[in-house]
């Protein structure tokens, strides 16, 4: 009662402060370093730039604010030497929990503050792509739930130490820990949470579940913390043991503290966004498993049933096999590691089975022991919330499912057989998937899905054929526009909410015109997707990649900024022209890639063609600075590169240390490199019209179907020329 | 309002004794004076009466009932100034006390603030902020704020420090006013303010209770002891302590206590400050 009675008072004369009034005011205006560069979103959506950076880098600002704010005011009755007449009248124990109340709402207070300056100021910015949901819920995440995390971090601070001064460094150390050591920690950046992207044109629930978990787990473990100090608030003159000696007579309040740190805990420990991959990525023991002998797999069907409210996938897949052993076998499924699977029945029996705790790749290992039986029907109940992989747990939201966006990809499909050989057709594959009407399946290749139930609570069951143990699906809110060039049919998908943007920048024709050059220089697309290709703008993903008769357009590449900026007028779409030009260069087993180390892949031959339709479209000015420059300085810098001249260190290095090293060296050799020799070619073979027939020849040469690889020698063979003279100086 | 201090010893943490098996007994209606030199102790019962302190043995029972255990009860029907307090500036007089009623839990804050305002005197300043108050203004918030409410049990530790002579009779007569339906207890160096209204006089010394009754029995305990002479005819006689020196045209007239005046001296009425010096040195010399 006493704290009820006095939390309006105490906030009342919180809020005729004038440093209240300031820090406010700053905490309001702390936005504005996302929009000057401050902040952890790399993708360049609009949403990204103008919303997360601004909610991130405003949060962080506020939270250490709000923390000073706390030192400040739990240090007024101290410095003001009001402490006796305050003590005389209330509890310090009650005082402290109103101080505390009403900087809490001051927070709330500047949260709405916040969001009535930002709201339209993000809307002006962001323009046609902008959401109000994720503006709301971009403030009150990454930015309102910071505040309460820095007043109750510096209020812990305050009352174990009772010093201004003292409390300033630890709270100090404490932020600047989210921001150094912890930044790469998605779990421990209290203050400045990962968020590398967000989407314009699809749904974020799953990165502000992220988000919002982490600060929901620092709130349980700051409060209780804070319980901790509270209980260690001094009274009757004694100190900090005698204090906490006497307030946990009490014995309400220490429980509560620890359950507040138990929930903490338990909410670090059991966090269910990612999962326990080996981080070692060089290590692949599940692709070593051995095949099982005498048994195939002659086909599976799923039903698949994505909650889009809570973000959870169930499922029920069948396999069938054929086992000619006349014994038991063991089968071997990667599953999501969120996934529970609660039944696994054989011929309509139940059959032991087991998930290992070993998990990599974003993988769990599902084994079940198949009965004798000749013909086997094994039948997978699953679901539960997909996990990403904790490799990548900086990067998360890619594995969304709202009733907007939905991405399922191989084990988060459903459990994806591993140790057992195909049947004469391969995998026959029937699956299904009930979503909300709105969305639009489309699966990732070739197959075609169709509706083929409508229910009555809303949903739509599609179904689509395909052939594998894995695949994947997108399914959204998609506008879908058919574009005849080239002989085939382009179907190009992008979100209902891009429709705007995309018809003003004319995308469409965009994409024509690359089809076009590439069907003039090197013909028509011979394989794969035969007559169709499916183009598909995906939710911020970091890249693109394609497969046959389907590729995969990031929304980065499309947003109103790079498409409407007159001064980007260039840039817009590039990626997207990479990722079409591997239709023509990198689909399936095309390219024999010489190893790790090697320059020769699908990327040579995709980023020069890149380069030259860039060059057709923008002039030989822009094409040289942004391509060929770029190519040139980044070889220059590989053949500086330490490790590339002193190998052997490179094995000095942890494993870790060793792939990150690799990776970024074969990406210079095989994104750069490979194209400056290409371009090199080009110039000793007598230019661009001779190396696009050469080109055109290689692309529509007869195949040797044993060895159907497009290799190194076969360009050098056909330009006349040899490895040495490709040396580059 | 009774409070009943029951054997009470206070020693710090740094090991100093402050308060040494003290009992002592205070009842509403009262005006309780409570004189000692510094250190004696006076701050450290106060702060134990409003429970800052706990005693290290001892109890102390308010209406029978054992802090601090009856702390609530106790801080709800209190108005305490500390010797030593600030206030805070950013909010004007009237925001202060109406701060420190809503604290207080008083339901007709308004009334009561308007009342203490009143009482100190401070109506003119009432919308003036903390920060530009005089010394002397600032001690009559603190006193105005201790006595929002009419609290039944007012403690005043050196109320009158900073105040001119005719504020500290004005407020000689309030805590009087006050104390004729309540239990107030006064600590100060002002013999003078204890003279003019308590009708009970504790001396604290070294921690210890030397003293407790009515002026009247302090000064009849002084009578005989209390002498003055001319400071030429002064001999130095042991356990005299000189009160007062008066420059005179004949002379250096002394005041002066002592067990046994020395023969040049003619004995005086002992006044109330005599016979506190009186007892303190007494106090001293053992």
């Amino acid at each position: 009662m006493t704290v009820l009675r006095q939390f309006p008072l105490e906030l009342r004369r919180l809020l005729l402060s004038r440093l209240t009034w300031l820090t406010m005011l700053l905490t309001v205006l702390s936005p504005l370093a996302g929009l000057a560069g401050f902040g952890p979103a790399s993708a360049e959506t609009m949403q990204s730039v103008y919303l997360a950076n601004p909610a991130v880098a405003g949060g962080a600002l506020g939270g250490a604010l709000f923390g000073l704010l706390t030192v400040f005011e739990l240090n007024r009755a101290g410095r003001s030497r009001t402490e006796a007449l305050l003590d005389a009248a209330v509890s310090p124990l009650a005082m402290a929990l109103v101080r505390l109340l009403a900087l809490l709402a001051a927070a709330v207070l500047t949260l709405a503050l916040t969001l009535a300056v930002w709201l339209p100021v993000s809307r002006q910015l962001i323009g046609a792509v902008f959401s109000a949901a994720d503006c709301v819920l971009a403030y009150a995440i990454f930015f309102g739930l910071a505040l309460p995390l820095g007043i109750l971090a510096a209020a812990a601070c305050f009352q174990f130490t009772r010093r201004a001064d003292l409390s300033l460094v630890l709270f100090a150390t404490f932020a600047g820990l989210s921001l150094t050591v912890w930044a790469d920690d998605w779990q421990l950046c209290w203050l400045n949470p990962r968020v590398w992207a967000l989407s314009d044109d699809f749904t974020n629930f799953r990165i502000f579940r992220s988000v919002a978990w982490m600060r929901l787990t620092w709130l349980a473990a700051l409060a209780g913390v804070w319980a901790v100090s509270y209980l260690c608030i001094r009274r009757y003159g004694k100190g900090l043991a005698g204090s906490l000696a006497r307030s946990v007579r009490r014995v309400y309040r220490p429980a509560v503290a620890l359950v507040l740190l138990a929930c903490a805990g338990t909410a670090y420990a059991a966090q269910p966004m990612v999962d326990d991959s080996n981080p070692d990525e060089t290590v692949m023991a599940f692709y070593e498993l051995p095949y099982a002998e005498d048994i195939v797999c002659t086909g599976r069907t799923a039903q698949v049933f994505p909650d889009t409210a809570a973000g959870t996938v169930s499922g029920r897949t069948t396999f069938r096999f054929e086992n000619a052993s006349g014994q038991a076998r063991t089968a071997a499924f990667g599953i999501n590691p969120g996934y529970t699977v609660s039944s696994v029945r054989a011929n309509g029996a139940d059959v032991p089975f087991s998930v290992g705790d070993y998990q990599e790749y974003n993988r769990a290992l599902l084994e079940v022991t198949l009965p004798a039986a000749a013909r086997v029907e094994l039948e997978i109940e699953y679901g539960g919330f997909p996990r990403e992989s904790r490799n990548t747990s900086t990067m998360q939201g890619s594995q969304e499912i709202s009733d907007d966006y939905l991405w399922l990809a191989n084990d988060a499909l459903s459990p994806n057989l591993m140790n057992v050989l195909p049947g004469e057709d391969g995998y026959p594959t029937v699956m299904e998937i009930t979503l909300p009407a709105a969305m639009t399946v489309i699966p990732f290749g070739t197959s075609e899905a169709e509706a083929v139930a409508r229910h009555d609570d809303g949903t739509v069951t599609w179904r689509y054929e395909d052939n594998g143990t894995g695949g994947i699906v997108y399914a959204g809110d998609y506008v879908r526009e058919d574009i005849t060039t080239g002989g085939m049919t382009i179907q190009f998908y992008y979100g209902r909410k891009h429709q705007a943007v995309m018809e003003a920048a004319g995308a469409v024709e965009a994409v024509q015109a690359v089809v076009d050059y590439c069907t003039a220089h090197y013909g028509r697309l011979s394989f794969g997707g035969g007559s169709t290709l499916k183009l598909i703008q995906s939710r911020v993903f970091g890249g693109g990649y394609a497969t046959d008769g389907a590729s995969l357009l990031d929304e980065a590449d499309f947003t109103a900024a790079n498409l409407d900026d007159g001064t980007k007028d260039a840039a817009a779409g590039e990626v997207m022209i990479h990722e079409l030009v591997h239709q023509w260069w990198g689909l399936g087993n095309m390219f024999d890639t010489e190893g790790a180390a090697g320059p020769w892949s699908a990327e040579g031959l995709t980023v020069y063609t890149t380069y030259r339709i860039v060059q057709e479209l923008y002039g030989e000015a822009y094409a040289r600075e942004h391509y060929v420059d770029q190519w040139q300085q980044a070889v220059d810098d590989y053949y500086l590169n330490f490790y590339v001249r002193n190998p052997e260190y490179l094995e000095r290095l942890s494993a870790d240390q060793q792939l990150a090293v690799t990776g970024s060296l074969t990406y210079v050799r095989q994104y750069c490199e490979m194209p400056l020799k290409i371009l090199k070619a080009e110039q000793l073979v007598g230019g661009e019209a001779a190396m696009d027939q050469i080109l055109n020849r290689l692309f529509n040469r007869e195949l040797d179907p044993t060895y159907p690889y497009l290799t190194y020698q076969d360009f050098l063979d056909a330009c006349g020329l040899t490895e040495e003279a490709l040396e580059l100086g | 309002m009774e409070i009943s201090i029951q054997n009470v010893s206070m020693t710090y943490p740094n090991g100093k004794q402050a308060l040494q098996d003290l009992s002592l007994d205070l009842q509403s209606p009262s005006l309780v004076g409570l004189l000692g030199p510094n250190g004696a102790g006076k701050s450290t019962l106060m702060k134990l009466l409003v429970a800052a302190l706990l005693p290290t043995a001892g109890a102390i029972r308010v209406d029978g009932q054992a802090l601090p255990g009856a702390e609530r009860q106790l801080k709800a029907r209190l108005g305490y100034l500390p010797q030593d307090f600030g206030l805070f500036d950013e909010l004007t007089v009237a925001q202060f006390l109406d701060y420190m009623a809503a604290l207080k839990g008083l339901r007709d804050a308004r009334d009561a603030i308007r009342e203490a305002i009143g009482a100190v005197r401070l109506e003119a300043q009432a919308k003036t902020r903390i920060r530009t108050l005089s010394g002397g203004q600032r001690q009559r918030v603190g006193i105005a704020q201790a006595l929002l409410g009419s609290p039944p049990f007012l403690i005043l530790d050196e109320p009158t420090v900073g105040l001119d002579p005719e504020e500290r009779i004005h407020f000689r007569n309030v805590f009087s006013r006050t104390a004729q339906e309540r239990l107030v207890l006064l600590s100060t160096h002002i013999i003078e303010d204890v003279q003019s209204v308590c009708d009970r006089i504790v001396v604290l010394h070294r921690g210890t209770i030397r003293f407790a009754g009515t002026p009247e029995q302090l000064i009849r305990a002084a009578e005989g002891h209390v002498g003055v002479f001319w400071e030429r005819d002064a001999v130095r006689a042991p356990g005299l302590h000189v009160t007062a020196r008066v420059n005179t045209s004949q002379g250096i007239r002394c005041r002066a206590v002592a067990d046994a005046l020395p023969a040049c001296a003619r004995p005086e009425e002992p006044t109330l400050e005599d016979a506190y010096l009186y007892l303190i040195s007494r106090e001293a010399a053992q």
